[in-house]
Parts: structure tokens; C-alpha cells; sequence
């Protein structure tokens, strides 16, 4: 590997080295802010490395591209990372978690999530996605003393080994089909004639089973609300817009690189697409847990994305990049709100224990009813722009009964993101206290609460920075 | 290439079978990730029958960091493992159903 290709991999090197630095150090130094605070330096530090300096090669080992693309979400994840551990910071004082431990694997997560939105072969998508998803396994059940946390990380364990299975396996016949890993490449088994096709489409079939467990769509979504319910809510706000995003990030090249073949698995992608929005939208209208709501929502959030990704053309890849931003912000301060309310004893999950909360802690009731509607998609928010975004595109690219289909659902989700809102401030009855918030909590939250409001009246910048990063054609 | 790309295939997607079966049939979760390993291994025969097919080293070089994730997963699993038998005394999966809804 030569020295070019080092300093071109430099923000994945800060977050993985310094990790492993943070990790060794700790061992002789158990400060947990201190470490927490370096982690969020680090991330930092990664982020700003990202967006200065100038690669000066296309790619690295044949492996990850350096394209402005990948920097872009090299950039985001950093920042995600950072934030999350910011936000960390009183959670891992209460609960007493080992603090080098906590924070090297956060940056770990982060270094896998850049590296699988900067894949350009099979081989580094496959050690992106399973190095963030190591990572999950032991973060999500890092609370010990904490049944439901084993639970979910249990049942994370199980699915996500399972669909480890399904994805190596996938890239194993895709390779066996053409001969190459490297991403244009590896389609060529793929076109019409070529006596191997049938294996290439076996592989894409594998492949799609474990891409749906991964940002869990409908079929592939059981682990959902159970993970999210038992996982510490800062976990659960990197896993559901992390590990999430980036996936999605990682299909938009994918996609382009299939070329033709992709309307060919558009009928399949459709169903997956429906049975995601309508099958998430009923099994949250009934929830009464903010957490289990959430996963739900997520589950139909994918949904979206899918749509999004199936349109394809710029219009369609700009709309679900800017939808993954706007729907992390949002989830981030979602998760951001649970996690600053959380004491030794448990998360306030139930929509009992938020009765009448907005006239006790009214700052962060509202910041968590502004990530809410921005998740439904009322328009001074972002989220209206997201949607927005994806549903003109499937209408653009013939998508009608799919968009159709979307609309409504975004139409029935009112009911369910309203509901907490519902809860927080119209119920007289006085609430009981819950954790003051520290600075470092509301700072996260400002983050989030002031972009969701950006964005939501102005967001041309942003899409224009994501039109020109996108993968041209 | 003296065994047909075939062969491989057919007898790697019956192991890929047999270890999902395991999965999805055994309660006992140190069985579970028994059946992963097989699923996994699967993948390994089909990437270097297919190295071999090509005549390319890739597809050999993808097994070995094969090799390396599954350890790492196998080291946290196994962790896990102890981790929960501690909290209920037990490694059946059943035990684990208290979340609902």
C-alpha cells in the first residue's frame, strides 16, 4: 500500500487507530469522560480530515473509492459518531460503562459505516458492513445489568449472523459468475446470454435477503423493535441511523453499476418496497412504546428509501442521499431526547410516563415533537422535503401505484407521530420529574433541533452539495 | 481444474443448507452459531472452487479474510454466550422472549 493511498485513507485510519489507541490507553487510565471527550475529538478530527484534504488517488487497494461521494459520507458518519458519543457522555456516567471500551467501539462503528459508503468492490462492502456490525453486537447488549439489553443483543447476534451467511454467500456466486469483485465488473455475469447468469442472479438474490435484514425490511424485520427497545437509546440512535444509512449509501453505486439489469429486479423491489410501507405503518399504529414506535417507523422509513433507490436517474439518488440526512437528524435527536430523560433504573419509553411532560421539561418536549413531525413529514420540517423528494421521483420514473402507496402511508403515520405529541401536552395531569439534561445533551439536541428546522425552510444548499458529490453517470 | 466448478457448487449450496436448517431448527444457541459456521464455510469452499475456476487469486485472498471476520464473530458470540448464561442460567432461546408487541 503506498503512501498516497495512506493519506487518502486518512479519516478511516484516525477513527480505527485512534480507537485502538483509546482502547490500549484505557487499560491503564479508566476516566470515562476523558475518553468519551477524545472520541469525540477524534471523530471530529476525522470529519475535518475528510472534508480538507485532497486524495490523490481514485482508489485504495481496489477496495474503497475516494470519490467526492464517499468523502461526503465519510464526513456525515464522522460527525454521527461524534455526536452520538457527545451525547453518551452522562448515559455512560449513570449506567457506569466502561468508558475506552464504549468509546473505541463507537469510533470502530464509524470507521466500518465510511468505509462501506466508500466500497467499490465487493470485498470492502462485505468488511464495511461486518465491521460495524461486530461492533453493534456487543454495544447493544453493553448495558450489563440490563436483561432486556442481553435480549435484543441475543437476537441482533442471531439475525445478524444469519444474514452474514446470506451475504458472503451472495458475493461468493455474484464472484463465481463473473470472476471479479471489483463493481462494474462484477455485473458483466449478469447480461442477457451469458451462460452463468443464472448463478449471478442467485448471488443478487442472496444478496438482496441480506441487505433487507440489514436496514430491515419488511419479511427481514423482526429483530427491529425488540433491538431497538433493549439497546441503550444512544446505541440504538447510531443503529438506526448509521448502520442504516449507510447501507443505503452503499446501494446507490451498486445500483448504478447494474446498469440495465436494475429494471429487471425492479418487480421484486417493488414488493419488498410495499409490503415495507404498509406492513411498517400497521404495526405502529397500536404501539404505546416510544422506542418500539420508532422501529416500526424505521421499518416503513425503508420503505421510502427503497422507492427512492428504484427510481434511480439523479433525481432519484439526490432525493434518497438528502433522506437519509434529514431522516438521521431527526432519529439522532429522537433518541437524543430518550437518552437525556434516562436514569439508573430505565429509559421513559411508555407513553404513560410522558403525560403531561411538555409543562415540566418543556425545551426538550419540544424538540422531540419538532424530530417527530419532521419523521411525518409536516412541511416548516425537513422531513417534508425528503418525502417530497422521493415521491416526485417515483412519479417521474412511472412509479405511480408505488407512490400512491406511499402517500397514504405517509398520510396514516400522522396518527402514530402524533400520538406522543398528543400525550406530552394535552394531558392536564402533572408528571412526574425525569433527568435534568447536561449541557452536552442539549447541545446535540440544538444540533439536531436547529437542522431540522434548516433544512425544512431551506434546502437548496444542501442538494445541491449532494448533486454534486453523487457518482455521475 | 480437476474437480467440475459444478461439483463444488452443488456440494457447497447443500452444506449452506444443512447449516441454515441448523439455524433455524436448534434452540440451543451454541448450536445456532454451529450451523452459522457451517453457512460460512459453505462460502469459503464456493470462493476458492471459483478461484480456481478463474484462475485468479481473489477469490482465495476473499477467504482469508473470511477466516478473520469469522473468528472475531465467533470470539463475540462466544462471549455472548457466557455473557447470558450468566443473567438466566440458561443458553436455550427461549428463555430470551420477554419483549413483546
Amino acid at each position: 500500500m503506498s503512501f498516497a493511498e495512506l493519506h487518502a485513507l486518512l479519516p478511516q485510519l484516525i477513527l480505527a487507530l485512534g480507537a485502538t489507541a483509546v482502547l490500549m490507553l484505557g487499560a491503564w487510565w479508566p476516566s470515562r469522560s476523558c475518553w468519551i471527550l477524545s472520541g469525540v475529538g477524534l471523530a471530529f478530527a476525522a470529519a475535518i480530515s475528510a472534508g480538507l484534504l485532497v486524495p490523490s488517488v481514485a482508489e485504495i487497494g481496489g477496495m474503497f473509492s475516494t470519490a467526492p461521494y464517499a468523502r461526503f459520507f465519510t464526513i456525515l458518519w464522522s460527525l454521527l459518531v461524534g455526536l452520538t458519543l457527545l451525547l453518551s457522555l452522562r448515559y455512560a456516567e449513570t449506567h457506569r460503562f466502561a468508558g475506552a471500551e464504549y468509546t473505541s467501539l463507537v469510533l470502530f462503528a464509524g470507521a466500518g459505516m465510511s468505509l462501506l459508503s466508500a466500497a467499490s468492490s465487493l470485498v470492502g462492502l462485505f468488511l464495511g458492513l461486518e465491521a460495524f456490525t461486530l461492533v453493534l453486537y456487543v454495544l447493544i447488549a453493553f448495558n450489563r445489568g440490563d436483561t432486556i439489553g442481553a435480549e435484543a443483543g441475543l437476537k441482533y447476534l442471531v439475525m445478524g449472523a444469519v444474514a452474514t451467511g446470506f451475504l458472503a454467500f451472495g458475493i461468493a456466486l455474484i464472484y463465481t459468475s463473473s470472476g471479479s469483485f471489483h463493481l462494474p465488473e462484477a455485473m458483466h455475469g449478469l447480461q442477457q446470454g451469458d451462460h452463468m447468469r443464472p448463478l449471478g442472479l442467485a448471488g443478487w438474490a442472496m444478496l438482496l435477503v441480506a441487505i433487507g435484514f440489514k436496514v430491515s425490511l419488511v419479511q427481514f424485520h423482526l429483530w427491529t423493535p425488540d433491538v431497538y427497545q433493549g439497546a441503550p437509546a444512544p446505541v440504538t440512535g447510531l443503529l438506526a441511523t448509521g448502520s442504516k444509512g449507510a447501507v443505503f449509501a452503499s446501494l446507490i453505486p451498486l445500483f448504478a453499476a447494474m446498469g440495465a439489469l436494475a429494471g429487471e429486479l425492479n418487480s421484486v423491489l417493488a414488493v419488498l418496497a410495499t409490503l415495507s410501507m404498509v406492513g411498517g405503518t400497521l404495526a405502529a399504529l397500536p404501539q404505546r412504546n416510544l422506542k418500539r414506535m420508532l422501529a416500526y417507523s424505521s421499518v416503513v422509513h425503508m420503505g421510502y428509501l427503497l422507492l427512492g433507490l428504484m427510481s434511480g436517474g439523479a433525481d432519484g439518488q439526490r432525493a434518497v442521499v438528502f433522506y437519509i440526512i434529514v431522516y438521521g437528524i431527526a432519529t439522532l435527536g429522537a433518541f437524543g431526547v430518550v437518552t437525556s430523560f434516562s436514569r439508573a433504573d430505565g429509559e421513559p419509553q411508555d407513553y404513560e410516563t410522558f403525560h403531561g411532560l411538555g409543562y415540566r421539561h418543556p425545551r426538550r418536549c419540544i424538540a422531540l415533537s419538532a424530530f417527530l413531525l419532521s419523521l411525518a413529514g409536516i412541511p416548516p420540517m425537513a422531513g417534508f422535503f425528503g418525502k417530497f423528494g422521493i415521491f416526485h421521483a417515483a412519479l417521474k420514473s412511472d412509479h405511480q401505484v408505488l407512490a400512491l402507496v406511499g402517500i397514504l402511508t405517509a398520510l396514516v403515520s400522522l396518527y402514530y407521530y402524533l400520538r406522543p405529541i398528543i400525550v406530552l401536552f394535552m394531558q392536564e395531569r402533572p408528571a412526574h420529574e425525569l433527568r435534568r439534561g447536561w449541557i452536552h445533551e442539549f447541545v446535540v439536541l440544538a444540533v439536531c433541533f436547529s437542522l431540522v428546522l434548516l433544512l425544512g425552510i431551506y434546502p437548496g444548499p444542501l442538494l445541491e452539495l449532494i448533486g454534486q458529490v453523487l457518482p455521475q453517470p | 481444474m480437476i474437480v467440475p466448478l459444478e461439483h463444488v457448487l452443488f456440494l457447497s449450496t447443500i452444506l449452506f443448507i444443512l447449516g441454515l436448517g441448523c439455524v433455524l431448527a436448534r434452540r440451543n444457541l451454541i448450536m445456532i452459531l454451529i450451523g452459522v459456521e457451517i453457512m460460512l464455510n459453505a462460502v469459503g469452499l464456493t470462493l476458492v472452487g471459483a478461484s480456481a475456476f478463474w484462475q485468479q487469486v481473489d477469490g482465495q485472498i476473499m477467504v482469508i479474510f473470511l477466516m478473520a471476520m469469522t473468528s472475531a464473530e465467533v470470539s463475540i458470540s462466544l462471549a455472548m454466550v457466557v455473557y447470558l448464561n450468566r443473567r438466566k442460567g440458561t443458553v436455550d432461546v427461549r428463555a430470551f422472549d420477554e419483549m413483546r408487541g
